[in-house]
């Protein structure tokens, strides 16, 4: 957990260099008065370096993850409730019988 | 809906609980939310924390739902004295309160005195007319005395005012099918598909009611929600696959001599059947020839 949430620092470090760099590269290039097509090639490996850091961090540290099938066996609907409002209290539970010690103490 | 996750997760907290462990408190949480109907394991253990002076102080404000959830409890297992003190708790702290009210004209309903409750209710809804639950305790009451088409007028004259109530419905379409009033029923399931069009068992019934209904119309879409129902618990609903092929064999026999175009009909019976009988090996392998024998003879008499 503290390792994922490590590395997932670093990969956010590595990318915010990546950017420093590529402005940098900008800036050169506006001296030497060239097209800027796209940042240098180590600078692309390191841009998809730090992705793949920062998206193995956010897979790991967040924990386990819920299904969202809703029929896998975690989330499958058992019962549906007991429409507890239309309840009544005339049924056969009357003839059992009744735990005596069952009293409300004031 | 329960799903499984909770349902283990209540199945453990009661095992504790009933052994004698901590966690009495989340039980009846848990029962409160997941609206379940567990009166007695309720009366013992809600007891059990309130006769506790010092576990019922640690809850705090909770003391009070934890009384009105004991005293419906109480009402239900007919220990109506332990329902009588709770009430009376209550209506020293609240005295006022509407709730209370509704709780001692249910303490009237279950006593079996209707006509002091009929009038509790009628004084209770004179203050507050758009009371939802009191208008469903004239149902109930209706139908605990057994007058069940008056409990479906009054629950009709609920329905026109509060059309979303789910619950409502559900009772009303299970009214109907009690009374075998078919097509009403059916009405009261298309009501609670369209508004909770996620839950597979309101298919299931929808085409329970509709195969029971028969006809061609009917078995064709009967058979439409058996399948819906095989999409949305993805294919282990096993009285879903039993619908589709008895299902398929009866509109086959409605049409037999006519002409038969579609032939995905049988594609479907078949793969319903073949699941059954792959679910029956591993769960029942005893029972497998009786299936195998009665499959047989439905795709037969098609």
């Amino acid at each position: 957990m503290a390792l994922g949430f490590a590395i997932g620092v670093f990969g956010v470090l590595i990318l915010f260099h990546a950017a420093y760099s590529t402005i940098q590269y900008r800036g050169l290039l506006k001296i030497t008065e060239e097209e800027f097509s796209g940042p240098p090639f180590n600078v692309v490996i390191e841009l998809s370096l730090g992705l793949v850091l920062c998206m193995w961090a956010a897979l790991t540290v967040p924990g386990k993850f819920l299904s969202i099938h809703p029929d896998s066996e975690e989330n499958r609907i058992v019962s549906l409730p007991a429409n507890l409002d239309f309840m009544i209290f005339n049924h056969r539970g009357k003839v059992f019988p009744v735990e005596m010690d069952l009293k409300l103490k004031q | 809906m329960v799903t499984k996750t909770e349902e283990n997760q209540l199945n453990r907290l009661e095992s504790q609980v009933d052994n004698g462990g901590s966690g009495a408190w989340e039980y009846l949480c848990l029962v409160r939310k997941l609206k379940l109907r567990r009166s007695d394991k309720v009366l013992k253990h809600g007891l059990s924390i309130l006769n506790n002076p010092s576990k019922r102080s640690a809850l705090g404000p909770e003391e009070w739902t934890l009384y009105e959830q004991v005293a419906v409890a109480a009402m239900d297992c007919q220990s109506l004295d332990v329902a009588k003190d709770c009430i009376k708790v209550l209506q020293k702290k609240f005295p006022d309160s509407k709730r209370v009210g509704r709780l001692e004209a249910l303490l009237l309903e279950a006593k079996g005195s209707w006509e002091l409750a009929e009038k509790a209710y009628s004084s209770l809804l004179e203050d507050n007319p758009l009371d939802q639950t009191i208008h469903k305790r004239r149902v109930a009451m209706a139908k605990a005395q057994g007058n069940i088409p008056g409990a479906i007028e009054w629950l009709n004259k609920y329905l026109e005012i509060f059309m979303a109530d789910h619950d409502a419905w559900r009772e009303l379409g299970e009214i109907y099918v009690s009374l075998q009033m078919y097509k009403q029923a059916a009405f009261c399931y298309e009501e609670l598909i369209l508004s909770q069009p996620t839950v597979p068992l309101y298919h299931l019934a929808y085409a329970d009611v509709l195969y029971t209904l028969g006809g061609l119309e009917n078995l064709q879409t009967a058979k439409k929600y058996y399948t819906s129902t095989i999409d949305l618990t993805g294919g282990k609903n096993t009285r879903a696959l039993f619908g589709v092929c008895l299902c398929t064999s009866a509109i086959a026999q409605i049409t037999k001599g006519k002409s038969k175009e579609e032939k995905e009909g049988a594609q479907v019976q078949s793969l319903a059947a073949k699941v059954l009988e792959k679910d029956y090996k591993q769960r029942a392998p005893d029972k497998l020839p009786q299936l195998t024998t009665a499959l047989k003879s439905l795709t037969l008499s098609s």
